[in-house]
């Protein structure tokens, strides 16, 4: 065995030797990525690691160790579990509302219809729109007394609605599959766009009729940009911020009060920051669960 | 000596400047701290609606007599805690805050973060009338454990708004004084389009109906919220009555802004409001024709409103403390007071402003400051519990859940004097 080692033991030596220009190479590729690299342990790195040992501390100074206890609070927090259940509400209606209508629209679109250019450009203004300006301008024109959509039913004879008031969920998730079908709309065009038509062509001469060419053509072969769309649509669901902030304040009543909110107020309106990490942690780590989950199930069906 | 680059030189020496430029950079003093800059440069964070010429005076003449750059910040309210909040945990604060009159001098107080200004007191509080030229219930938000923390700046309240010539089409000649009176006026004044009153979306705008049905907010010795409870839920279920039962009043929005009320009653939608003089300006410049009147703060069990209004303090790890004093003295001067009421209509806290003779004669300021009298504290000393802003997001769960959702209001009350005793005790 000794004898073993003793033959082996230079191997490792010889592959470490680099010629001079391999070690120049690698010295150059680390000065090229050396400011990436800062920008990301600075910025990224150093405030995550920051973040969790401040989720170790309670105290409006974040300066009394607590260990876990934040993390375990949080499991008993009733107002946070009503957060999540409403933030998954959200995040489920806008993701499967925004494919749906956005493959619609796709489909459409692919098609060749005059001005389908125009179209695509219209479609994407809502999502390149600052979600600040999205917010004002929704609260504005939904607004139950002088906004214009009540104007609007009313001139239709239709009764007025409380919009904010009576369905505040479903209205925030309305203005987010407004802003948000543009993209994925764009997303589904490229993968339609993707498909050799060659398949179609062999499914018609097969007698395929348009339905069952879009469910066993298009559909499995936009597996994996409706996989991509499906995990960038859960994780930016689950962390809104700007649209109950500026729109509904939360309210009424915390109907809207999604979890990134309720992280903020725990952080900037109670100063309580250990707890607003861990918070912030349970996200992520809800957030990591859900995007493997969909990623195996994804490559299940594609395979 | 050769001095041709290779293209292997310039891409070292490009890698390296871009390393070395972000860290010089972050090694280095600013320009302006080697000029001495960093020390020359006062901050001060303001309301974005307070930014009076009148105080703009004051701070040029403030950088003038000390040599010094006033970095002046305006922000709103919630933006302006947030910063600030964020400035405290970084350990980079501002010079002076202007705060929004709940207790943030308090609350920051309870963590350390604010500068008891007693010395300074001791010093000036003399020479510049503080606090015996302070109304007294003004200074209720500003002291903590036998020390001051913060001086008020502005002292407004609610009071009644309404539209005379609606009033007079309704065939009404004088404002309602007590409830009965009011729900009766709203009722006569409510037809097709027109409300009679416009309940507001922000839950700090049903302070004065609690008040007035002898209810407080914060019991300090009891260490309870809305006490007596069934008169608070009495005083809420009035409101709720009126939008939901009466149909005087239309739905508030849930909205996170506070301008619903206002933008009807400009738009003549409603004849009624409960607003203060943060909204004459508004009312001015959006309907310059509009009649306005303003009546005394409604009675029930008894005529009472809140108060309301802003000041400043100082964050205990400020550079400039001594400065920051000074700029108060000069913002909180009488004759800085009245440039401001003549400017805006705002309402101050000084019993001299007050008792001022075109204070008294100015119909809408001479209005507020008659209200005044009938202020009361609504936190009362709830910040000094250091859990005033969780209790005040309790109380607009059931604010929102009684007014906004058609909940009871009987329930909205248990259900917040339970959550909010988990918060503070009692």
């Amino acid at each position: 065995m000794v004898a073993t080692l003793d033959r082996r033991a230079p191997a490792p030596v010889r592959t470490r030797r680099r010629s001079p220009m391999r070690r120049r190479q690698a010295r150059t590729a680390f000065a090229f990525l050396a400011p990436a690299l800062v920008f990301f342990a600075l910025l990224f790195f150093y405030p995550l690691a920051n973040e969790f040992v401040t989720s170790l501390f309670a105290g409006a100074r974040a300066d009394e160790f607590v260990g876990l206890g934040n993390y375990t609070r949080a499991f008993g927090d009733a107002q946070i579990r009503h957060a999540f259940a409403v933030t998954l509400q959200y995040g489920l209606g806008a993701l499967v509302l925004s494919i749906v209508l956005g493959l619609v629209l796709a489909v459409i679109l692919n098609q060749n219809l005059r001005g389908r250019a125009v179209f695509r450009g219209i479609l994407l203004v809502p999502y390149l729109t600052s979600v600040a300006i999205v917010g004002l301008l929704w609260r504005n024109i939904l607004d139950p007394q002088v906004g214009v959509l009540n104007r609007v039913l009313a001139a239709a004879g239709l009764p007025q609605q409380q919009w904010l008031t009576d369905h505040p969920l479903a209205t925030l998730i309305g203005i987010t599959v407004w802003q948000q079908t543009g993209y994925v709309t764009v997303l589904f065009l490229a993968g339609l766009q993707g498909i050799p038509h060659l398949y179609y062509e062999a499914a018609a001469v097969d007698g395929a009729s348009v339905w069952r060419r879009f469910r066993h053509v298009t559909l499995p072969l936009l597996a994996p940009t409706t996989l991509f769309v499906s995990i960038i649509g859960v994780i930016s669901s689950l962390q809104e911020f700007a649209l109950p902030y500026l729109v509904t304040g939360g309210g009424p009543a915390g109907a809207t009060d999604l979890f990134v909110f309720r992280v903020y107020q725990t952080s900037f309106a109670f100063r309580d920051f250990g707890y607003a990490s861990a918070l912030s942690y349970l996200l992520l780590i809800v957030i990591l669960v859900l995007s493997v989950v969909q990623l195996k199930v994804g490559q299940r069906h594609a395979t | 000596m050769d001095t041709t680059l290779s293209r292997r030189g310039l891409l070292r020496a490009g890698a390296t400047a871009a390393v070395a430029a972000p860290l010089l950079a972050a090694c280095s003093r600013t320009p302006a701290a080697d000029t001495g800059g960093g020390d020359k440069t006062f901050t001060l964070y303001w309301n974005a609606g307070h930014g009076y010429d009148a105080y703009a005076k004051v701070v040029r003449k403030f950088e003038a007599d000390h040599k010094i750059t006033v970095n002046w910040q305006k922000f709103q309210w919630p933006d302006l805690q947030t910063k600030l909040t964020a400035d405290i945990q970084a350990g980079t604060v501002p010079d002076l805050v202007e705060d929004d009159g709940s207790g943030w001098p308090v609350t920051y107080a309870t963590s350390g973060d604010a500068l008891a200004l007693d010395d300074f007191i001791a010093a000036d509080g003399e020479k510049v009338g503080f606090p015996h030229d302070w109304q007294d219930n003004a200074l209720r938000n500003v002291q903590y454990r036998g020390k001051t923390y913060g001086v008020p700046l502005h002292l407004t309240c609610n009071l009644l708004f309404y539209n005379k010539k609606m009033f007079a089409d309704a065939g009404l000649k004088a404002a309602p004084s007590t409830w009965d009176e009011f729900l009766s006026a709203a009722r006569k004044l409510t037809h097709g389009q027109q409300h009679g009153v416009a309940l507001n979306s922000d839950f700090g705008y049903s302070s004065p109906w609690i008040l007035q049905n002898g209810v407080k907010y914060w019991d300090p010795s009891a260490k309870q919220v809305l006490t007596p409870a069934d008169r608070a839920a009495e005083a809420l279920g009035f409101q709720h009555d009126l939008i939901h039962r009466y149909k005087v009043s239309p739905v508030p929005v849930a909205s996170s802004d506070y301008e619903g009320p206002e933008k009807l009653f400009v738009a003549n939608r409603v004849a009624m409001m409960l607003s203060g003089p943060w909204d004459f300006a508004p009312i001015k410049q959006a309907a310059p024709k509009l009649d306005l009147g303003l009546a005394l703060p409604l009675s029930h069990t008894a005529r009472a409103t809140s108060f309301a209004g802003s000041g400043v303090f100082i964050p205990a790890k400020a550079k400039h403390p001594d400065l920051a004093w000074d700029l108060i003295t000069r913002l909180t001067a009488l004759d800085v007071e009245l440039a401001a009421t003549a400017e805006t209509g705002m309402t101050m806290p000084r019993k001299s402003w007050a008792a001022n003779a075109t204070v008294k004669a100015d119909p809408l300021v001479g209005a507020v400051a008659r209200a005044l009298a009938y202020g009361q504290s609504w936190p009362n000393g709830i910040a000094a519990t250091g859990k005033a802003t969780e209790v005040s997001d309790a109380w607009k769960t059931a604010y929102e859940s009684t007014i906004l959702s058609n909940g009871s209001a009987a329930q909205a009350v248990t259900t917040f004097r339970s959550t909010a005793a988990k918060l503070v005790g009692g």
